[in-house]
């Protein structure tokens, strides 16, 4: 595809005109568009708009008493923001098991998102975090936008209910209630330079021994970054003990559906989700 | 003929104006456009390091970034390291201590270990392990990795001793 | 000129790499980074079948196509035929034979312009049925790759030394087990590429990436059906080698034939993704072991069938049984033993050489066996390998001769800085325990040749040396500089002999029309070979020089030396005259003459006779390396914590390169022991890129702790050995060993990936 026109626009607001009609492809950090480019995987559109001069997407703070992160925040700026270090320490943990240094420095959270891997590592501790993505657009006259959950954002590998047209602005979600706990995990053996065979986090409040608010989400187990609703549920208000955990693996193994690919099989991911709700739960105990 | 579009960034110091293809990489443009061969083109998908330049003080895989990004931002390619004076210490130390055999990956590691060694600069001295973690998006099938992270914790070790930025 | 100089060795000394500064700097322009004036670019259509005959193919969109100056076919060259045993054709005609195969080639103006003429190529196919393992390739009926070959039977091999039926009868134990070692690959950082140009008299330049570039021209000209002697092959700096470079691939003589084609000069390069798909693998081998043993611990005899996937195309992949059988009947004393191999054509990829050549497949069984067996018998490790270790004087089976053999040294010391015997007993008792973490510890121990290989009918090496007005010197050696550091250890043997500064030397070696003769990069063998020449060359030149001194003072040459620049005497280290003075001396005196030496040095070593017996290598080293690894029980992840290396070196010439060429290899042999397998699915490679095909990187690297046994080897240059292979040999086994002495589960087929040590260890199947 022949570019036909490029811009850089320094506003949501140019940008969502420009996107409109969706025609267009939106570059950001450009890691994983250039090798979806390169590969043929993706073509570009005729428009390219490169939202990286957007100083209004970038940013963490707290607004209307949420943690509110702009899309165009890098996973560098998520690992050494102190705010997000007290306030969410999952998301610091996740985005210290991303990629390398260097992805770090370029990825932007929201691209992470709008990529839509099952494997995506910035989902699932935003998943267990109950956040919901800002989409906005250009209705004509003006800006509008939308907020979806993120648990409903993904549709399946690489498709998400975004509209062309549309920009992911920011990332929101609740500041953490008392006795609330979140933990993640990834598969190794490498640090981080891994597309996940499993991924997963869990945040849940603990008290007197009782589990509740419970939220698990798993990556690369189905065809979207998973919200695994039937463990939860199994989880919901028991004593944490080991037959709690123990029907929590015995749950999550039968509410995955891994596929077998050149990374790991079905049967391992199986064995990993078990291993890792474990491990997660028996955290929760400890802490 | 597709379109071409005029950047104008800081390029080892300079101000520098190119025009490049929207969809040209970073690493393209240097290679092309400059001449900085340093870098290299060794996986094109981010997942070798050997393309890392600092960008606005913060390394990436050119090979990932978008050339037109480049405009108005600050750049500093291995090419800008040594002075007329000599190697910076980054490179010192890496000859010193025998990190360099084929040599092909090593632009891109000295890159992020001078990046690392700046970022951590004031802090809690970098470890033997955390090195090795800055380090993990620069793939060396030469080295093993030990004379790299010798040359880099040596630098650490310097510049603790001194109190001053070494890298 | 008052100030005594006191004599300085810089043998053993930690000596910088003198190309370093400059690839520190980005200023090195590797072949990668060329650019000729008029140069095009060239591209190369591989197939998308494994086994497909080509009934047509349609280059007349692509020709047309503005920019593209040549499109090539198979038909437009279909008698040229190249590779150790003939097989293989630059572009294919008739048929294709595996996914690698190159269909048409292209050269245009630009890269963006050569992949759409590349685009715009239609071939039409017809599917044959494939055939993908050795098992099924020697099947009656099964399908042929090559008509010439309808058996499909490539290389076979076969020793046998003493009476094995006989050993196998009065064994105490006899065991039988088989082991399957994987499709690796090189991983190059810099991936493959050549620039070749065509004079107007037809003389062919090709900038390479070879490693053995004198022989390079004998095997690249039939590929082009031109003189071997019309071949100038110019070696710019490479990124990696590590014996993926030791034969001609079809890339190569694509790019001659399309600077033919075009009169201008053509640079081809792969993509990663054609790297990993279309550069050689390591041979992958399936293993029938039988071994016999007495109660006492003494092996009585060993038999090995190795079956080897030929691929396609024939390079030196087929050829490792060479080594592997000088590892199977020579490591460890044997009675009795015997070798077979034999390769069939598939329509899968072929292997090449790969750093270790034959004796990482072999040591990975040999290593593992051992262990074994020791269990078998009652005894450790440790025990078990002293009792049937060499002594100095032994000649293996094969004729190997041990001359001073530190195989028992090698053992003992590692299992001493390790502690190996008292952590062996305790991890063994843990296992009883169900910790989630578990530790292990583990010994493999192998012997390599470490004074080059007389694979070829010479092994040898040539060296020109001279010194200028300036006391510069110029050294002129045959041997290729791929990254392992010649360039330090022949500087430092120039140092040592001439006294002159390291910056005052430099080495030429990248020019086959400036060069003399050399094997090539391979086999452990440049430090010892050009290492022996350079020191020859050395030599003579220090004696022309301390000769005209004495001369002009009156004494003898042997009360001379030379150190910082100077003639001394030796035996108070009192200046004589600065050496470039007396250089210009001789140069401009009465009797003019200009220090120029020369030297052709040819090993001791002998080929193998039909039998495959001869003394191979002009020395034998041997390693023991100790691996300690964490086992987390619940993932399967295996974590190296640590990795003890005890080897023979010889001498240390360069403690910096030795250690770096060391610590190396480990890394690439973790990759084989825990995650490298290219995944190979019905001839297709599944995983090509740096993801999913995973090398080591700096935080999987565990610590290393190196002790060099300085045996002072006679033939060698300054008593030095070859070391390089060993490293990349030994730590996969070592490592399996350490992770059945965590979990008491042995794993036949590396890499010892999460997944299969999980499976394992949760009672699923292996897949």
């Amino acid at each position: 595809m022949n570019i036909e026109s490029y811009n850089a626009p320094d506003s949501i607001a140019e940008a969502a005109q420009l996107l409109q009609g969706g025609n267009a492809t939106v570059v950001a950090g450009g890691t994983d568009l250039t090798p979806q480019t390169e590969s043929g995987v993706r073509q570009f559109a005729a428009t390219l708009v490169n939202i990286q001069r957007i100083d209004e997407m970038r940013g963490i703070g707290v607004m209307n008493g949420r943690i509110r992160i702009g899309g165009l925040t890098t996973v560098t700026d998520i690992l050494e923001s102190k705010l997000l270090a007290d306030e969410a320490p999952v998301l610091v943990d996740a985005a210290d098991r991303f990629a390398s240094s260097q992805i770090r420095n370029a990825s932007s959270l929201a691209g992470n998102l709008c990529n839509a891997s099952p494997a995506g590592d910035m989902c699932i501790p935003l998943l267990v975090l109950d956040a919901e993505v800002e989409l906005a657009c250009w209705d004509g006259e003006s800006i509008s936008t939308r907020k979806v959950s993120l648990e409903r954002f993904f549709t399946g590998p690489g498709k998400s209910v975004m509209v062309a047209g549309e920009l992911m602005t920011a990332i929101e979600f609740p500041r953490c209630a008392n006795r609330f706990v979140a933990a993640f995990l990834k598969s190794g053996p490498r640090p981080a330079l891994e597309i996940s065979t499993v991924s997963m986090g869990l945040s849940c409040s603990l008290t007197d021994g009782v589990i509740s608010n419970v939220r698990v989400a798993i990556g690369a187990v189905a065809p979207t970054p998973l919200r695994a609703k039937r463990t939860e549920a199994a989880l919901e208000g028991k004593v944490l003990n080991e037959a709690t955990i123990q029907l929590a693996v015995e749950t999550a193994g039968e509410e995955v559906s891994p596929i077998d690919d050149v990374r790991a099989s079905a049967w391992y991911r199986k064995h990993l989700t078990g291993v890792y709700i474990r491990r997660l739960l028996n955290h929760v105990n400890g802490s | 003929m597709s379109m071409e579009v005029e950047i104008n960034f800081s390029l080892n110091g300079i101000a520098t104006q190119a025009h490049v293809p929207p969809t040209m990489t970073t690493l393209a443009m240097l290679r092309e456009k400059f001449d900085l061969t340093g870098g290299k083109l060794a996986c094109g998908e981010g997942e070798c390091g050997a393309c890392t330049v600092l960008i606005d003080d913060r390394t990436i895989n050119a090979c990932l970034m978008f050339a037109v990004d480049c405009d108005g931002r600050e750049m500093q390619t291995i090419e800008g390291l040594a002075s007329a004076s000599g190697l910076a210490v980054m490179q010192q130390a890496f000859v010193d201590h025998g990190a360099i055999q084929c040599g092909y990956c090593m632009p891109g590691m000295i890159m992020q270990a001078k990046y690392l060694v700046e970022q951590n600069s004031g802090q809690q001295a970098l470890t033997r392990d955390d090195i090795a973690r800055g380090l993990e998006g620069n793939v060396c099938r030469c080295s093993g990795y030990t004379k790299v992270v010798d040359a880099v914790a040596a630098v650490v070790l310097e510049e603790n001793q001194t109190g001053e930025r070494a890298s | 000129m008052s100030a005594v100089i006191e004599r300085k060795t810089i043998i053993g000394k930690r000596v910088p790499k003198p190309d370093a500064p400059d690839k520190a700097t980005g200023r090195t322009r590797y072949i990668n980074d060329m650019v000729l004036p008029r140069m095009l670019i060239g591209k190369i259509l591989h197939t998308d079948r494994v086994h497909a005959r080509i009934l047509s193919i349609d280059t007349t969109a692509a020709m047309a196509l503005p920019g593209v100056h040549a499109v090539l076919t198979g038909e437009d060259s279909p008698d040229l035929r190249f590779g150790p045993t003939r097989d293989n054709f630059p572009l294919k005609s008739g048929k294709v034979r595996c996914i690698r195969d190159e269909v048409a080639a292209v050269a245009a103006e630009t890269e963006e312009i050569a992949q759409q003429a590349i685009d715009l190529i239609k071939v039409e196919y017809e599917d044959l049925p494939p055939v993908f393992t050795p098992t099924e390739a020697m099947r009656d009926g099964a399908p042929v790759v090559h008509d010439d070959h309808p058996d499909n039977r490539s290389l076979g091999y076969e020793f046998s030394h003493g009476d094995i039926a006989r050993a196998e009868a009065e064994s105490d134990i006899v065991v039988e087990h088989q082991f399957e070692v994987p499709y690796v690959t090189h991983c190059c950082m810099g991936p493959s590429c050549a620039i070749a140009d065509f004079d107007t008299t037809g003389k062919l330049t090709i900038w390479s990436q070879t490693q053995y570039p004198y022989n390079y021209k004998m095997d690249l000209a039939p590929a082009l059906g031109i003189h071997p002697g019309d071949i100038r092959v110019i070696q710019p700096p490479v990124g990696g080698a590590f014996g993926s470079k030791l034969d001609v691939y079809p890339f190569e003589p694509i790019c001659a034939l399309l600077a033919k084609a075009t009169r201008r000069p053509v640079k081809l390069t792969f993509s990663r993704e054609e790297e990993f798909i279309n550069s050689p693998t390591r041979q992958p081998v399936e293993f029938r072991i039988k071994s016999g043993v007495n109660r006492d611990g003494t092996l009585t005899f060993r038999s090995v069938d190795a079956l080897l996937n030929n691929g396609a195309y024939t390079s030196w992949g087929p050829t490792t049984p060479v080594i592997q059988m000088r590892t199977f009947t020579g490591h460890y004393r044997l009675p009795a033993v015997e070798y077979r191999a034999q390769a069939y054509y598939t329509n899968m990829v072929y292997a090449g050489s790969f750093r270790g050549y034959g004796n990482v497949q072999a040591t990975f069984v040999t290593a593992s066996v051992m262990d074994m067996l020791a269990e078998e018998v009652g005894m450790d490790p440790i025990a078990f390998r002293l009792k049937n270790a060499q002594n100095s004087g032994e000649v293996t089976p094969q004729g190997s001769i041990l001359d001073d053999c530190r195989l028992g040294e090698c053992i003992e010391l590692v299992a001493e800085k390790t502690d190996f015997l008292n952590k062996h007993k305790a991890y063994t008792d843990q296992r009883k325990q169900t910790a989630r973490i578990q530790r292990g510890i583990g010994i493999a121990t192998t012997i390599h040749n470490a004074g080059g290989a007389k694979i070829h009918k010479s092994d040898g090496c040539g060296t020109m040396l001279k010194l200028d007005d300036y006391a510069r010197a110029t050294l002129i050696t045959g041997a290729s500089e791929i990254g392992q550091g010649i360039d330090a250890v022949l500087c430092q043997i120039v140092m040592e002999e001439l006294g002159i500064p390291i910056r005052d030397i430099t080495i030429v070696n990248d020019d086959t029309a400036l060069g003399p003769w050399d094997v090539g990069v391979h086999a452990s063998r440049t430090t010892f070979i050009a290492g022996n020449s350079a020191l020859r060359a050395a030599r003579a030149a220090r004696k022309q020089v301390l000769d005209a001194a004495a001369k002009q003072s009156n004494v003898t040459a042997d009360q001379l030396d030379l150190r910082e620049g100077h003639v001394v005497q030796a035996d108070n280290g009192v200046p004589v005259i600065r050496l470039d003075k007396l250089l210009r001396q001789m140069h401009f005196g009465d009797e003019p003459e200009l220090v120029m030496v020369t030297d052709y040095y040819e090993p001791n070593s002998v080929p193998e006779d039909k039998n495959h017996f001869g003394n191979l290598s002009s020395s034998w080293a041997h390693g023991a390396y100790v691996a300690e690894v964490e086992v987390d029980t619940e993932t399967g992840e295996v974590r190296v914590l640590k990795m003890t290396v005890v080897q023979d070196v010889g001498r240390v010439i360069n403690r910096l390169g030795i250690e770096g060429q060391i610590e190396g290899g480990i890394s690439v042999s973790l990759g084989y022991a825990l995650s490298e397998q290219l995944q190979i699915s019905e001839g297709r490679v599944m995983n090509p890129n740096f993801r999913d095909y995973k090398v080591m990187t700096a935080p999987e690297t565990p610590e290393i702790e190196l002790h060099f046994i300085e045996s002072d080897c006679k033939e060698g240059p300054l008593g030095a050995k070859g070391i390089a292979e060993i490293p990349a040999i030994v730590p996969a086994p070592a490592i399996a060993n350490a992770v059945y002495n965590a979990i008491g589960i042995r794993f036949h087929a590396p890499p010892l990936t999460p997944e299969k040590v999980a499976r394992a260890l949760h009672g699923a199947p292996q897949q």
